[in-house]
């Protein structure tokens, strides 16, 4: 057998074989990788690389010591999964570098992290003055995760004490003009609702690039034609402003009428109309 | 605008109210937002009931506005 086919057999056994390695072995990101992944990973390569350009050694070598770099990383992997302790060992510990808003300088002098560096770390997350940080933990990939002191937090719903009504994720029920069968199952409506929604909207589906559908059930979609304008869905503020219009009406006619019973009825009906909105309104925002 | 066809019309709307909620409890996905619908539902049905007996009656008064 002449050389070059040998090179062509190897290099295509070999990369299939490295493709199904690198598949078994995980699906973490480059950046998430430690350093015993990233070695196995340059390795393995390297193994490869020698064996697809050279003839020198022959091939069951090259499947030999692949074989030895793959199962190893994956009964460390295998074995880190139920055990904490060979976990820390064989990924390393997260470590407090700040804790209480004070700097943990041992700590930072055992993972060889210089002031500048920590600093260079907290500018990455927009903190210019450590004083700002309460706690932070540098990660066994080398990530610093902080967490700002109370005042610098974003403000949230629930320090505005909001409340705000839960919602699920949209679905994508039309792409490219079509239908989507499977997500228009997944929150239990068919293909003649959308049909009528679309006609409401005075629009076909043909002209449809995207459509989503909210846990709401409203639609919203995106066209082809952008000049072409669409409503946008109006039918809970609608429902929250007729509310509200007829709570005034009620206490309207409870102020009009001289008839003291009937006083009674509209100011009951008014408050408990009142009640009504007060509960709904999170969900018509 | 008489007193009654003001009721009339405030009655209409509750009962506008009313459908529009039910299209809401149906069409929502999320049980939370259902079960608030249907309370608000259940009041709004209370109202409309006594409404509709203020109509009635307004109606029964200004009998030259209900042919």
């Amino acid at each position: 057998m002449p050389d070059w086919i040998q090179i062509i057999i190897r290099a295509i056994s070999l990369l299939v074989i490295l493709f199904l390695f690198t598949k078994w072995l995980g699906m973490k990101q480059l950046s998430q990788l430690n350093i015993f992944e990233y070695i196995t990973g340059i390795v393995l390569g390297g193994i490869v690389a020698i064996h697809v350009s050279t003839l020198e050694s022959p091939i069951h070598f090259a499947l030999i010591s692949m074989f030895i770099w793959f199962i190893i990383p994956y009964l460390v992997e295998l074995i880190s999964l139920k055990s904490k302790a060979f976990r820390n060992f064989t990924q390393g510990k997260s470590r407090v570098v700040i804790q209480n808003g004070k700097i943990m300088e041992d700590n930072l002098k055992k993972e060889h992290y210089s002031t500048d560096d920590l600093l260079e770390s907290l500018r990455e997350r927009n903190i210019f003055k450590v004083a700002d940080v309460e706690f932070a933990v540098l990660e066994p990939t080398g990530k610093l995760n902080v967490l700002p002191k109370r005042e610098n937090r974003p403000i949230t719903a629930k320090d505005l004490t909001l409340t705000l009504a839960p919602d699920r994720e949209p679905q994508t029920v039309i792409m490219d003009g079509k239908p989507l069968l499977e997500p228009l199952a997944n929150i239990s409506l068919n293909p003649t609702w959308l049909e009528t929604e679309l006609e409401k909207m005075n629009v076909s589906i043909e002209n449809v690039f995207l459509g989503q559908v909210d846990s709401d059930g409203q639609l919203t979609v995106d066209l082809y034609d952008d000049t072409l304008v669409i409503p946008s869905p109006s039918q809970k503020p609608l429902l929250l402003a007729t509310m509200k219009k007829c709570q005034a009406d009620l206490e309207l006619f409870a102020l009009a009428t001289d008839n003291e019973m009937t006083k009674q009825m509209y100011q009951r009906n008014s408050e408990k109309l009142q009640k009504a909105i007060d509960h709904i309104s999170p969900y018509l925002r | 605008m008489t007193v009654g066809s003001q009721v009339k019309t405030c009655y209409a709307s509750i009962k506008n109210i009313e459908a529009t909620l039910a299209i809401l409890v149906n069409q929502t996905n999320e049980a939370n937002a259902r079960n608030a619908y249907r309370e608000t539902e259940e009041i709004i049905i209370e109202i409309k009931k006594d409404l509709e007996k203020q109509v009635l009656m307004l109606s029964r008064e200004e009998p030259q506005y209900n042919q």
